[in-house]
This record gives C-alpha cells, structure tokens and sequence, in this order.
C-alpha cells in the first residue's frame, strides 16, 4: 500500500517536473506572442482643419507612442469645430478597432452623449477641454490661464474697453479661460466686451483665448498697422513670432511637446488597465523679452531630431 | 518559534514513517537539486558579472567610437573656423576687401553642418554674416554667452550649449537650434588690427546625427553634456526640457573616465564616461543593470529549463535507483510479513543487489530451517498426542477386562457354562473391535456393535437388571466415529444409574446426525444428578479419584474428543435427581474419505 502511494507521488513529482520543464521552454514563445498584441491603434482626432499648429504636440505623441507600443492614425475636420462630423468620425474610428481616441472635443458634452456607451471599451483622453466620462484630459487649468492672462494685461492697462475674442463656441476649456479672464476683468473694474471676431476698429485692448485666433488676430495686427496690444494664449512657432514681433503683448503658453506626450501615455495606459491622474499642465505667462531665456527656448522650440521630421 | 518546532516534529515523524524508496528518492533529488541550484546561481551570478565587464568593454569602446567621429566633427569645424581665420580673415583689411564672398564659399562646402558664418567687431557689430546678413533690430551679440567666452578667453575656441539662434533676422523665423563655435580673433581695417568674434553656428542636427545611432545594449543610450553637465544632447532631450523626464547628468559631470555603477530613481544602472578632447564634454553611455544582469530575458528561462530538465532526470534516475535497492527489500519484507500471517508456500525472492540478495538467501535459509523445525514439532505434537490418547484408552482396558474376567470365573465357578461362554464370546468381540486395525476413527456401525457386546457383557453380571437399546437413526449409518467413546458413558450409566435399579433399568444409545455433526446420545432413567455435580464431571480442574462411576471415564472421552476434533466438540451432560442422565457426545459428521484422511494425518 505504502509502495503504491511511494509510487503515485514519484509520478506525480515527475510529472509536475516535466510539466514545468515544458513550460519554462514553451514560456519565451509565448512571452513573443504576448509582446506582439501589444501594439495599440490610437485615433487623434483635432478640431481644427490642419494639424500645422499641433506640430509639436504630435511630436510628443508619437513619442509616447513609440515608447509604449502604440501607433497614431491623426485626423482633420472639415470644417473647424464641427462637432457632429467629430462624432461621426470618432464612432467610425471605434468601429473600425481604435483602442483608444485622443481628442480635442470641439462640443465635450456633445461627444461624451454620442460616444457614452463606447467610453467604456474605447478609453478616450482629451485634449484642451474636460469631458465627462474620459479617461483624462490633459490641459493647463484654465480657469487660472485665463485669470493670469487677465492679470498680465492689467499690469499694463491704462484704462479702455478690454475686448475679450469669444470664440469657445461649445468648447468648456475655452468658455473657462473667458470666464475667469472676464471676471478678473471686471473686478478689477476693466470695461470688457465680447465679441465672435476682431471688428474693424477693436479696443486698445484685446484678449485672445485660443491659439489660432491668437495667431490671426496678430497677423491682422501687423498687416493692418493696428495698434492694439493683444494678450493671447499658445506656444506654436506662429504666435512665439508674433510675440517677438510685437504684435503680441504677453501669451499664455505651457508645453505641447508634453500635452501629446501625456495624453498618448494616459491613453495607453487606460487601454492597458493602468490608474493614473493627470495634473493641469504647467503654463507660463510671456513676454518678448523672456523668448529667449534657456528655460523658455525649451519650452517654446522643441529640439526637432532628425530621425521624426 | 513554537510553529517552526510543530513544523520540525511533524516532517521528522513524516520522514520516520517514509518509505526506504522515498527517503532515498526524495533525498537524492533534493541534494541533486540544490547543488544544481547552487551552481546555477553561481553560473549566473558569475555569467552577470562577465556580462557587467562585457557591457563596461562595450560601452567604453562604444564611447570611444561616438568620441572619435564626434571628435572628427568638431574639429572640422574648428578647421573651418580656422579656414575663415587664418586663409581669410587675416588676409583682409576689412576697409578695402569683403568677407562675404570667402564665408559664403566656406557655408556652401558646410551647409548641411553650418546654421550660419558671422564676424562681429570688438564691440559686437555684424561684420559680414552668411547666409544671413542682418541682425535683427534689437539684438545685442556683444551680450550672448558665445561673445562673451571669447572675448574673455582670446587665444581658445568655445563651444556653447545647444540654444537657438536668434540675432540674425530671419523673416521665416525657424529657431534653429544650433551650438555656437566662437573665437577671438584680430581684424584688419586701414591697417589697423582690432579684436572682433569669429562666430561658426554648427547645426545641432550634426551633434545629434553622431550620437543618435549609438546604441549600448538592451535599453542602453548615450548622452552628451558639457563640463557643468548641462545637457547637448540626449535621445529624449524634449522629454527633459518638458519636465517628464529626469537625468543624472549633473552627477555625471563629476565623474572621471571610465565605468562607474549608480542607482538614479531606483534603477540600479552602469554608467561609463568619456571626455571630448578640447570641449570639456562628456559622452556619458547608460546601460541598466537588466542589460548585464540578463542580457536576454530567454537566458534566465533557459537556465531554469535546463535547472527543471536536470532535477527532472535526477529525480527519474533516483526513483530508478532506490527502486532497485528498496524493491527486492520490499518484497522481501511482504514475504516475511505473509510468512508471519501463516501463510503456506510464501517463496523468499533473491533478487536486487548483491547484499539484498545475500540478505534475501539468508532469510530463506533461516525461512527453510524454522519450516523444517515447525515440520518436526507438528510430528512431534502429533506423536505426543497419539500416546496421550493411547494413554486415555489404556486407562479403560484394564479396569473393563479385570471385571468381566471376574464375572466369567464367578459364572463358570457357579456353573452357568452358556452364560460364561456367551460373555466370553463377547469380549472377544469387544476387543476385536477395539483394535480396529490400530485405527482411532472406526465406522459409527463398529463403535455401537462394540457398545452393544459390552451392554451384554454387563447384563449378564447385573442379572438384567436394566435393558439396553442401541441404534441408529437414519442418516447417521455411514458416518465414522472415534472408537470407544460410548463404552465409557455406559459403563458410568451402569454403575451410576443402575445401581440401584430393581429391573426397570434402561440405558438407551441413540446416534443420528444433526447438520454437520454427528450427535451421540447415551441415556439412562437411573438416578441421575444435580446439575451442577453433572457440570463438574468434564472439569479438568477436578481432582481424580479413582473410584467406579467417579467420571473419570467420561472425562477422559470428553479429552479424546476434544483433542481430536477440537474444543468446539466434546461432552454434554443433562440429569436430574431421580430422573435420570443423558450424556450427549458430539462429534463431527466423518464420511469414510474424511475419516481416512484424519487418520493418516494423526499418523503422520
């Protein structure tokens, strides 16, 4: 009996030793096989028509993407913040494998209806604006952005009306920089006016809350001869000109190299199970003279390396 | 400390009550296991530390390449800032000849290497620039780092950190990022020499195109920092402006050439460090400790394959070998065990090794003699016992024949010829029957005829004071019986019962079978007992006295019966005061076969 029982757990031992030998040589190739799933399809939806002004950030991105086995699929709009041709694009992408979406919501609330029952398997990261139901957003605060641009004008009005560009539409991250900006404004007893686009003859004053109608309104500065001192928000190569140039007074501007970096990497993460928060991003208020400070060339002008242009 | 001595107690009584097989397997194996352990450990551990020197040989003379072609970059363009000092520079008088042609021709030999050519005045105006000529409104050169490093050391060139040019007025403004080459050098203007700054801005591309392509190993990189550490180029420099990412590099700028270990964010790493000749730079290489300590994650899972495979054939050939010492052990220890539960005809296997089957024939030796001494004691009991009957029956003979003798002489003294004659007749007959061959079993037939020529015998010497019926039942004819075991009873019935019988006396033999026994009943209507001195007759206990009807006889039947066919057989005695006694022998029932073969097993 006991010669039986000696018997079963010899066999058993060998088995168990033999099973293990097996797998520790089956192991590597199914390690391979396992790496091999792991590249991510990330969808970049903007909402503007060109990407031009979201170089840097799409830098940062696809370095993320590099480093943690993912691949970007970056896409327009037609029309700049058409929300229901970014919910249709977005769905399509979703149908067709997207593991995760990066977006710049033009209407946050509207997107987060239309992909709500998708959020759950396709985590998306938001650029700019907060949205319900995201796995992130990865913006500077900007309630705070828009009060420090505030601030930064103040420090150089000498009365006048402050025309605030209102050009946020359904975008909250943009609505909350006017907000704050406003109210800074206004408690500091600055007249503010809201208006869509740059009149013909605007205010001495003129405060800007996106970075392309920073850069327009600038440009319309220099072509028309204007004389009014623009306070803007953006850190592309177009609005850092324009600072130098004078045509604006002081910008809002915080990293986009890390914007891409960090929402790519919240994505990815969300996909792969990992927690994570995101703080606000750090921004800066400049002006042309501080350009050229070590710490803001970094900040400003991204080393472009060879090997990603 | 109580859990550990639990733990301790119960695998020592494990190991106790483990089997020869397993203490020998599982010790073996375990043995053979840890020692390959251990030398896998010290194959690895050894193999890491070859690998850590391999890594540090690779890096340094990975380093030592990155430093030569960086070298070579620099130094053409020192011999470029040379060219433009020495065959141009110091060949004009800026008041008569222009400078633009010379650095234009030089920026176009460059240009995939060079942002721009510039010489300023002592005082930091634009000389002659290429491929830019104009500075930008507000920009103070005289006030930039690269200015100032060669105005203050003149007879040097000095390299700057990488930044972004931005004294030349570009309307496309690129914000190239560039790192400036700038020395003193002396101008000419009206035959008057003054100082002035050579200024070559080398694309930054050029420094990132020799470093970027060096690779140290799995996960391993190289960066480039000048003297105070501050960082020229590293793989994931905008990751580090951007404040994601952190590196040591002002560490590294404290170490001397060569291989040293650090631990920065927790990550154990080897960092090997090279100086640029005339910068004061350092290439600094990096590779993690997991790019020595396993340079493929395959390695460790092959060492632990090949670990797995060895314990397992190890295990294989130990439960192989402690089979062939502990089998024949085993069965060598089954067949004693089945020796011990009495069973016939266990054979003792030779087998195994040399000493098991050395101790296998020894046993079997010893097996052999004890059966042979088991064999001479059973012949010896049997003998011993044939004479104890013997003995029994031998107390019957004389006491019968003397009394019947003194019938026959007190008959034939008295007259009664026929009478005498008659009694003789019959005690031959009893003696006939008695002999039987020598046979104690004899058939049941026999044992009552022989009963019956005694009863006769007897009622002539009691003046048929009694009547005798003696029978048979049906179904009990055949059967075999020991021989005299009836006589006895009768003659206590005679002399205990019929004593005082006044010829109304019966003594009546019954035998008929009941199941598997034969039962032999021998009753009288004398004048019986109390039970309990009828209990005492079969008692061994009870002292003899030889005295007529002391029951001595039909103990002694009772002894023969039970000797022979065991304890469950024997004597039963029933009787009352004045009702009589009925003695009940039982017996097994013996067909003739049975009979024979009992008899030649107590002759054996």
């Amino acid at each position: 009996m006991k010669t039986e029982q000696s018997r079963r757990i010899q066999i058993a031992i060998l088995t168990a030793l033999g099973v293990a030998a097996a797998l520790s040589l089956a192991l590597p190739q199914l390690l391979r096989g396992t790496r091999r799933e792991q590249l991510l399809s990330l969808t970049v939806m903007l909402r503007d028509t060109d990407s031009s002004g979201w170089t840097v950030a799409r830098q940062g991105m696809e370095q993320a993407a590099d480093e943690l086995g993912a691949e970007l699929r970056f896409l327009t709009l037609t029309a700049a913040g058409d929300s229901e041709e970014q919910e249709a694009l977005l769905l399509r992408e979703i149908e067709d494998g997207a593991a995760a979406l990066v977006v710049v919501p033009a209407d946050p609330e509207a997107l987060s209806a239309a992909l709500d029952p998708w959020l759950v398997v396709c985590p998306t990261v938001t650029l700019e604006s907060p949205m319900e139901g995201a796995a992130g957003v990865v913006a500077p605060d900007n309630a705070r952005l828009g009060k420090d641009l505030a601030e930064a004008l103040l420090e150089d009005w000498n009365g006048g009306e402050v025309l605030l560009l209102d050009t946020a539409g359904r975008c909250a991250g943009v609505a909350a920089r006017l907000a704050a900006a406003e109210e800074t404004l206004t408690a500091a007893g600055a007249p503010v006016r809201r208006e869509a686009e740059l009149p013909e003859n605007p205010p001495r004053w003129v405060m800007a809350f996106e970075s392309p109608v920073t850069r327009r309104a600038a440009e319309r500065r220099e072509a028309e001869g204007r004389d009014f001192a623009l306070y803007g928000v953006g850190s592309a190569a177009a609005v850092t000109a324009q600072l130098e140039r004078g045509n604006i007074a002081a910008i809002a501007a915080w990293s986009d190299y890390a914007a891409g970096f960090l929402a790519v990497r919240r994505a990815v993460n969300a996909v792969r199970g990992r927690e994570g928060t995101l703080s606000p991003l750090p921004f800066f208020i400049l002006r042309e003279e501080d350009i050229y400070a070590p710490e803001n060339q970094k900040l400003l002008f991204p080393i472009m390396s060879s090997s990603s242009r | 400390m109580n859990v550990f001595r639990r733990l301790a107690a119960q695998w020592g009584e494990r190991y106790r009550r483990m089997s020869i097989q397993m203490v020998l397997s599982l010790s073996f194996t375990a043995v053979a296991a840890a020692g390959m352990l251990l030398m896998s450990v010290s194959l690895i551990w050894r193999s890491s530390a070859a690998n850590e020197q391999l890594v540090a040989e690779n890096s340094r003379r990975v380093l030592a390449q990155a430093n030569l072609n960086l070298d070579s970059y620099l130094r053409r363009m020192m011999r470029i800032s040379d060219t433009v000092y020495y065959r141009s520079i110091k060949n004009m008088d800026l008041a008569e000849d222009d400078l633009t042609g010379d650095l234009s021709l030089l920026y176009e030999e460059n240009r995939d290497d060079l942002v721009s050519l510039a010489v300023f005045d002592g005082t930091g105006t634009l000389v002659s620039a290429v491929p830019l000529t104009a500075l930008k409104q507000d920009a103070a050169p005289a006030d930039s780092d690269w200015f100032r490093a060669a105005v203050q050391s003149m007879e040097n060139l000095h390299f700057s950190t990488p930044h972004v040019q931005n004294i030349f007025d570009d309307p496309d403004y690129p914000y190239r990022w560039v790192v400036s080459l700038s020395r003193h050098v002396q101008l000419t203007r009206d035959g008057a020499t003054e100082g002035g700054v050579l200024l070559v801005d080398m694309s930054f591309n050029g420094i990132e195109q020799v470093c970027r392509d060096v690779t140290l190993g799995s996960g391993g990189y190289l960066y480039l920092i000048d003297g105070d550490g501050e960082l020229i180029y590293h793989p994931r420099q905008q990751l580090i402006y951007a404040g994601l990412l952190e590196e040591n590099n002002r560490a590294a700028a404290e170490y001397r050439d060569g291989s040293y270990q650090e631990t920065f964010q927790g990550q154990s790493r080897q960092v090997t460090v090279k100086t640029v000749g005339y910068t004061g730079w350092k290439l600094v290489g990096v590779a993690p400790a997991v790019s020595w300590l396993s340079v493929s994650p395959q390695i460790p899972l092959f060492g632990l394959t090949l670990l797995l495979f060895s314990v397992f054939l190890m295990a294989f050939l130990n439960f192989r070998i402690s089979a062939r010492i502990s089998d024949p052990i085993l069965r060598l220890e089954r067949s004693i065990r089945e020796l011990d539960r009495g069973l016939a005809g266990v054979k003792i296997e030779e087998g195994g090794c040399y000493e098991v089957q050395r101790l296998s024939h020894a046993v079997a030796s010893m097996v052999s003699t004890m059966r042979h001494l088991m064999d001479d004691i059973v012949r010896q009991e049997g003998r011993k016992r044939r004479s104890e009957l013997e003995v029994l029956q031998s107390q019957i003979n004389p006491h019968f024949l003397y009394n019947t003798l003194d019938s026959v002489i007190w008959m034939t003294e008295s007259g009664q010829q026929q009478e005498a004659i008659q009694m003789v007749t019959s005690l031959a007959r009893l003696f006939r029957i008695s002999l039987s061959k020598g046979k104690s079993i004899i058939p049941l037939a026999d044992e009552l005829e022989h009963a019956r020529h005694y009863m006769n015998i007897q009622q002539i010497r009691f003046k048929n004071r009694f009547t005798t019926e003696i029978a048979a039942k049906p179904g009990a004819e055949g059967l075999y019986t020991l021989k005299l075991i009836v006589q006895p009873l009768l003659e206590n019935a005679i002399y205990h019962g019929m004593a005082s019988a006044e010829e109304d006396g019966v003594i009546r033999v019954t035998a008929c079978r009941e199941g598997e026994d034969l039962l032999i009943d021998v009753e009288d209507n004398g004048l019986g007992m109390r039970p309990e001195l009828a209990a005492s007759l079969l008692d061994e206990e009870r002292p003899e006295v030889r005295t007529r009807g002391s029951g001595i006889g039909v103990r002694n039947v009772h002894q023969r019966v039970s000797l022979t066919f065991g304890e469950g057989y024997g004597l039963t005695i029933f009787s009352e005061p004045d009702e009589g006694t009925l003695v009940r022998i039982r017996l097994p029932a013996l067909d003739r076969e049975e009979a024979e073969r009992r008899q030649q097993g107590e002759e054996l």
